[in-house]
């Protein structure tokens, strides 16, 4: 295998590949990249058996087709500590990948392409298309409610729920819930719904472009593929049945606010500073035209705060934590926001106010 | 102010009310606790028994060898506890200031008492003549300025005697007080007094605070009051519950992780009923549960949860279960409160379909 590809082409995807790549590994192999070298495309593949991710680049000069893996961060940390102008030319010899840039030359060890796991294709798939921006966007609005090694295990996890007519994904913790949904027609005869793990949504997230380009999402039994020009990204699903999302959603609050959204949200977070540390409740009580927001914390030290609003209607005290409301606030990218309640012990629906299609569920807090 | 304390505590009281409740009993060597032949354990035994060796916390099967006519009667719990609201009601017709500190102990502050001329002896003896008349069993008691040396007092003159320690008599009863006496030492710290030339209270004032603390730690502190005889510690009438919990040993050790996650729900139930009997405001923090193995190491593992949930039991015995991997004789699940009441995240409410996730509020 010999190629020579510039700095600028190759670091972006190998920046990605090395993202899956976990930093410990028992399995040597894992902590390698996968290079192949066919006709003038290289492609480099990073796992760590639950993510998988190959990116794709375009060779120009001189290539000569082969395989191998190296040492992931080592390969990147070269790539990445050369000149930004700077070209590498990759060779192997006698069982080394040997770089050389300029005066510079590296030698790294290899270990043989046939031990490297690679993501079986998954028979019996649905399979759709989406725009990429779209996809982030969705992801980016939900993935922040999915659980962190939760015991519930299937909440470690974002929910795709595909219908014959939307795309819906669903991020829960437990005490709050997102989700988004995108009308769209899908070759799916049945509501199905699969369950991608914390891991590979974030990965996922960070590949997705800003542009108007498809991905294509391939669901099969085990493994969910997201596949672009120039990246196939593969994950396995989580063996599990996520709750019922549909009886959380609250279903005829009485009590609904229209605010501000960045005016609440900075309220919310100066407020959040005299807040229980650990538990961070603050107090909400809605008034004629206006909420006062109050927290106080073990040392007595106190914070208030009121925010114009458009609310008529009785006056209710609810507490929450003001990390949930203040995530929900930063993610929204509406204007105003609404806000519906019901009473002190029951969920808060909140949306943008333009209709957009997140919307975000959060339970309050006894105080 | 000099304070008086009495420290109230029943001459082996499961077994004394045993033997009430059953007068053939009387003379005879009686323990309650759990069957030898199922790896129970002596609770109480009477003085006969004592005079065998028999004491309790020993292993019923021990206590057998020891005394062969030892009768071992099983534990009543509900009769222990009526004869201990019984007597609590007896206490507080002297003073509010009542901490028990277990079915048949309690601390009784009586600075402020009107009864018996405000006389805390005359008190005392009253209390345990009512105690003798009212519920047939016997009490001692210890008379004190504080709750240490009312403790000791109250075992000087046992069983069913009573013992005064007026202020002007402290420095001198307190200079050859035994260091075993002091609640705190036990055999290890005893024997390197032992070995400093420590044997009473007195050799221990010789050493400085700072002294005390090289030797003994934070204990030290402590150390350098008590061996005065100085105790501040007030009478507090209900101590901060930090967690509930039920635990199990078997009969037979559980041989498997798989048999262990089979008694979780059994378990399980247990301890809901013992938090709905606790009758209060109950604000989970964090999940225990606590294997003991066939070579009698225990371990405990816990994880933050605010709900009480089976799934999350069976990770934790998981976890647990594979630091040994050894057959369990003990298996427990408990709870640990959280400090802060006032502070409660509500969960979404889905119909969960992997394990009671029920929230105790009330």
């Amino acid at each position: 295998m010999q190629f020579e590809i510039s700095r600028e082409t190759l670091i972006k995807p190998l920046q990605l590949v090395t993202g899956v790549v976990e930093r410990r590994q028992t399995l040597p192999v894992l902590s390698n990249v996968l290079l192949v070298l066919e006709g003038s495309q290289l492609s480099m593949t990073g796992t760590d058996l639950e993510v998988e991710l190959i990116g794709r680049v375009q060779i120009e000069n001189g290539s000569q087709s082969g395989e191998v893996t190296v040492p992931a961060r080592k390969l990147m940390d070269i790539c990445k500590s050369l000149p930004d102008s700077a070209s590498l030319k990759m060779e192997l010899e006698d069982n080394k990948l040997v770089i050389r840039s300029g005066r510079s030359r590296f030698t790294l060890s290899t270990l043989p392409p046939s031990d490297f796991p690679s993501a079986e294709e998954s028979s019996e798939a649905l399979e759709f298309s989406i725009s990429q921006e779209r996809l982030k966007e969705m992801l980016d609005s939900t993935s922040f409610a999915m659980a962190q090694q939760d015991v519930r295990y299937y909440l470690n996890g974002l929910l795709f729920e595909v219908s014959p007519n939307f795309l819906r994904v669903v991020a829960t913790d437990g005490h709050r819930l997102a989700m988004d949904t995108e009308d769209m027609s899908t070759t799916a005869e049945q509501t199905m719904q699969v369950i991608v793990p914390r891991k590979g949504i974030l990965e996922l997230a960070r590949l997705l472009g800003e542009g108007e380009d498809d991905v294509d999402i391939v669901i099969g039994a085990n493994h969910v593929r997201a596949k672009t020009a120039n990246f196939t990204f593969t994950s396995k699903l989580v063996d599990g049945k996520f709750p019922d999302y549909d009886r959380v959603l609250p279903k005829g609050g009485d009590k609904k606010i229209v605010a501000d959204r960045n005016e609440l949200r900075q309220s919310l977070s100066r407020t959040a500073i005299l807040s229980n540390e650990k538990f961070r409740g603050i107090r909400l009580t809605l008034l004629d035209d206006e909420i006062k927001i109050l927290a106080n914390n073990p040392e007595q030290e106190e914070a208030e705060e009121i925010v114009a609003v458009e609310y008529k209607g009785d006056s209710l005290e609810i507490g929450f934590n003001v990390s949930y409301l203040v995530d929900v606030l930063t993610v929204l990218d509406t204007d105003t926001v609404q806000i519906v309640v019901s009473d002190p012990n029951s969920s808060a629906l909140i949306q943008g106010a333009d209709g957009s299609s997140a919307l975000y569920v959060v339970m309050p807090m006894r105080l | 102010m000099n304070r008086k304390i009495i420290h109230c505590d029943c001459d082996c009281f499961f077994a004394a009310i045993e033997i009430r409740d059953d007068p053939a009993l009387e003379g005879l060597p009686v323990a309650v606790g759990g069957d030898p032949g199922k790896r129970g354990v002596i609770a109480t035994c009477n003085y006969e028994a004592r005079k065998y060796g028999v004491h309790s916390a020993m292993a019923s099967a021990s206590a057998r060898r020891l005394c062969p006519d030892l009768i071992i009667i099983p534990p009543s719990k509900n009769k222990y506890g009526e004869a201990s609201r019984q007597m609590h009601s007896i206490f507080k017709d002297y003073t509010s200031l009542v901490e028990p500190l277990s079915l048949d102990e309690a601390f009784l502050d009586v600075s402020n008492s009107k009864k018996c001329k405000g006389s805390a002896t005359l008190i005392a003896a009253e209390i345990r003549q009512r105690v003798r008349e009212e519920m047939q069993i016997t009490l001692s008691a210890g008379i004190a300025p504080n709750k240490f040396l009312a403790k000791v007092a109250s075992d000087w003159n046992k069983p069913d005697g009573q013992f005064v320690i007026t202020p002007d008599k402290v420095s001198d009863f307190i200079a050859s007080l035994n260091v075993r006496k002091i609640y705190g030492v036990g055999k290890v710290t005893a024997t390197k007094m032992y070995n400093l030339g420590i044997e009473n209270c007195q050799d221990l004032q010789v050493y400085s605070q700072a002294e005390l603390l090289n030797l003994f730690g934070s204990f030290g502190e402590r150390l350098y009051s008590l061996c005065r005889g100085i105790d501040d510690r007030p009478v507090v009438t209900e101590h901060p519950r930090k967690s509930i919990s039920v635990e199990l040993t078997y009969n037979n050790d559980l041989p498997s992780l798989k048999h262990c996650i089979a008694e979780l729900p059994v378990l399980l139930d247990k301890l809901e009923q013992r938090i709905h009997r606790s009758n209060r405001q109950v604000s989970i923090g964090k999940l225990f549960v606590k294997l003991k193995f066939t070579d009698f190491i225990s371990t405990t593992v816990e994880q933050v949860n605010q709900e009480l949930n089976l799934h999350v039991f069976e990770q934790l015995c998981q976890t647990g279960y594979e630091r040994r991997n050894k057959p369990v004789r003990l298996l427990g699940l408990g709870i640990r409160l959280r400090e802060a009441l006032n502070f409660y995240q509500l969960p979404l409410d889905f119909d969960d379909h992997v394990a009671t996730s029920k929230v105790y509020l009330t």
